[in-house]
């Protein structure tokens, strides 16, 4: 009746394709119990996906932050990590503009270096307020973090000197305070003090907690005059060395300076961090791969219990079938066939289960993010799923059903065609 | 009409079959010998219990003989592993069941290609002999219902459809018209007649007389023996 050529033309996919048919329409013919039984697999791909997308999207503007940062650049901060509280930190150590004039004088590895120093202000334009991010620093700034204003400029040498009432701001706060696009020379109020606009930012994105281009940037010697010495001893400085293939040894040069400005006696402990880009990298990268083992872990143990859901109710099934199993056994099905069958049903289900529970948690992620904008931070980054995550779990999803449908599958194949016809 | 030179079909031979049972065993079959040739139709008769049914799952394959030798179309049955008896079942056999035994979910056409799913058809091909079978029983307007959109004689029509469309070498009858009306049961009674005068072989099973009537040659069987095998002047 047919050809040898088209029968291995059907072939394997052909049969494949047959029993997925089969297990589609087994498993829409009832479709609140299919519905029920991957519950679990839904659930479990759904806070997976979920939680890991939100945490990429962190992770990813974390990253995006910091690899704009050369890796000719260090971090200096102080030692917040030697007191119990944070806040304890703040108070008692000391972080002054003259470290960074001491480390930029007596330091030879130095190309350029910045200090800087973080408000959180109002600012007020005709009659509009709001609140932003003010950054205390110098002209250096906008080489070791390659950003540049659109228009006008940035801080001059002068502006710091000086200590000139004049700011940089950024592209958000033009909307913010309802500006004209063309802004230079326009005069804002920044809490008691009003600056005159010198430049507008280039647009950047954004970024974890606060947009770069939700910022306005004022010369340090300005910012500490108007937020006082609290703000003085705070100040961070960011270094770009000459030679990136000679970090450690300004890494080393600039303890050495520090230790000596505050006075630290051999034997103290540091009362500063310095930090590398690549350190940086490495911390996040390694804070990544821990909760992504813990997200792994999470996953492994719902995908588990969500496979058990599925083995229950294929067993359920098998026996409820075990006339049509009598039937297609009587008609010529082999053991492999029925085996098939109910793997590939339980395979199905449980890639759909995978489906509806990557959809179900991109919305969640999506829906959290949302949230917390609202709430939290209006610059909360994205949700992010990488192509991995939607790989991983469909194929975990699969593969749940794969191991789980094995003891039904098995279980079905073995009856005896006899039995299973008398099956009542 | 007779068939004595027609080539044999069936050589069972001395077939017994015990189940277990409690400590011992249970004895459905002590000693059958059955030849078939090809183009009879046959009843086998007997009272429940009798081994009628074991008869006729060992003669279609779905269980193999404790002891004795079953040759089907020369293929030694009783030797045979559970896939090989899937094979010959799908090659050979064609079963007609008392309770239809359709498929609930699947249309009548998909119920009728079940068999060539099993023989790796590709599906255009299976589709076209499923509606040829279906045709050939006036049935192809009822091709996309399933089994419960349909009458009971229907169903049995839809289930010889189901029997003929791997063109086997044997049709087995299990009680075909037990869940049926007197004239629907004539109807199917007369479909198998005329199959049996189209050159298939029919073997039917029941503990009616007047459906027995139907065949040309009657087997009695008690007590897991052949009490009398006799053919029937038409």
């Amino acid at each position: 009746m047919t050809s040898r050529r088209t029968e291995e033309l059907f072939g394997f996919w052909g049969a494949v394709f047959e029993l997925f048919r089969i297990a589609l329409r087994a498993i829409l013919s009832s479709k609140m119990r299919s519905f029920l039984t991957v519950l679990g697999i839904i659930i479990g791909v759904l806070a997976v996906v979920a939680v890991v997308s939100i945490l990429q999207g962190v992770f990813a503007s974390f990253l995006s932050q910091f690899e704009s940062l050369g890796g000719d650049t260090l971090f200096v901060r102080p030692n917040y990590e030697m007191f119990k509280s944070h806040q304890e930190g703040v108070r008692r150590l000391k972080m002054t503009y003259e470290d960074a004039l001491a480390i930029a004088r007596d330091v030879s590895q130095v190309k350029e270096i910045c200090p800087f120093l973080m408000r959180t202000d109002t600012i007020a334009y005709h009659g509009r307020n709001d609140s932003t991010q003010i950054i205390g620093t110098t002209e250096s700034y906008p080489q070791i973090n390659s950003f540049f204003p659109e228009q006008g400029r940035f801080l001059a040498p002068m502006d710091v000197a000086a200590r000139r009432k004049v700011c940089i701001i950024g592209q958000d706060i033009l909307d913010k305070l309802a500006m004209p696009l063309q802004s230079l020379g326009e005069e804002i109020q920044i809490g008691r003090g009003t600056y005159t606009v010198m430049g507008i930012l280039e647009k950047k994105g954004g970024s974890f907690g606060q947009s770069e281009d939700d910022q306005i940037f004022i010369p340090l010697p300005t910012a500490i005059v108007q937020y006082g010495q609290d703000a003085a001893n705070s100040i961070f400085i960011e270094v770009q060395v000459r030679d990136a293939q000679k970090m450690d040894d300004a890494v080393e040069r600039i303890s050495a300076v520090l230790r000596r400005e505050h006075g630290l006696k051999f034997g103290d402990v540091d009362d500063f961090r310095v930090f590398t880009r690549d350190e940086i990298l490495k911390i996040i990268k390694q804070f990544t791969s821990v909760s992504t083992l813990i997200v792994g872990a999470i996953v492994s143990i719902t995908l588990i219990v969500g496979g058990i859901g599925i083995m229950n109710i294929m067993l359920v099934s098998v026996t409820e079938r075990t006339r049509e199993i009598g039937i297609r056994m009587a008609v010529g099905a082999k053991r492999i066939h029925i085996l098939y069958q109910f793997l590939i049903e339980s395979v199905t289900l449980s890639t759909l289960g995978g489906v509806v529970g990557l959809g179900c948690g991109t919305g969640v992620a999506h829906l959290t993010v949302f949230i917390l904008r609202k709430t939290v931070s209006e610059t909360f980054p994205a949700a992010f799923i990488p192509y991995w995550v939607v790989l991983l779990s469909l194929s975990f999803a699969a593969l749940t059903g794969a191991i789980f449908g094995v003891y039904p599958a098995v279980k079905a194949s073995r009856l005896d065609p006899i039995d299973a016809l008398r099956y009542e | 009409m007779t068939t004595v030179d027609s080539e044999i079909l069936i050589q069972a031979t001395d077939l017994v079959k015990d189940y277990p049972m409690g400590e011992g065993s249970y004895r459905a079959l002590n000693g059958v010998d059955l030849t078939v040739r090809r183009g009879e139709f046959i009843a086998i008769m007997g009272p429940s219990g009798s081994g009628k049914s074991t008869l006729l799952h060992i003669l279609g394959c779905l269980d193999t003989p404790s002891s004795g030798r079953y040759l089907l179309a020369g293929t030694p049955v009783h030797s045979l592993a559970p896939d090989e008896l899937a094979g010959l079942r799908n090659r050979e056999i064609g079963f007609i069941f008392q309770m239809f035994f359709l498929l609930p979910r699947s249309s009548a056409v998909e119920n009728v290609e079940l068999p060539l799913v099993y023989a790796k058809l590709p599906p255009s091909t299976r589709h076209h002999m499923a509606l040829d079978a279906l045709r050939f029983l006036n049935l192809e307007t009822h091709a996309k219902h399933r089994p419960n959109q349909l009458s009971g004689g229907q169903r049995q029509q839809i289930a010889i459809a189901r029997a003929l469309v791997n063109k086997p070498s044997l049709i087995l009858a299990d009680e075909p018209t037990g869940n049926l009306d007197s004239v629907t049961s004539g109807n199917i009674m007369g479909l198998l007649k005329k199959l049996n005068e189209m050159g298939n072989t029919l073997i039917l099973v029941t503990h009616e007389q007047d459906i027995a009537a139907y065949a040309r040659r009657q087997v009695r069987i008690r007590d897991g023996k052949i009490v009398s095998d006799e053919v029937i002047r038409s």
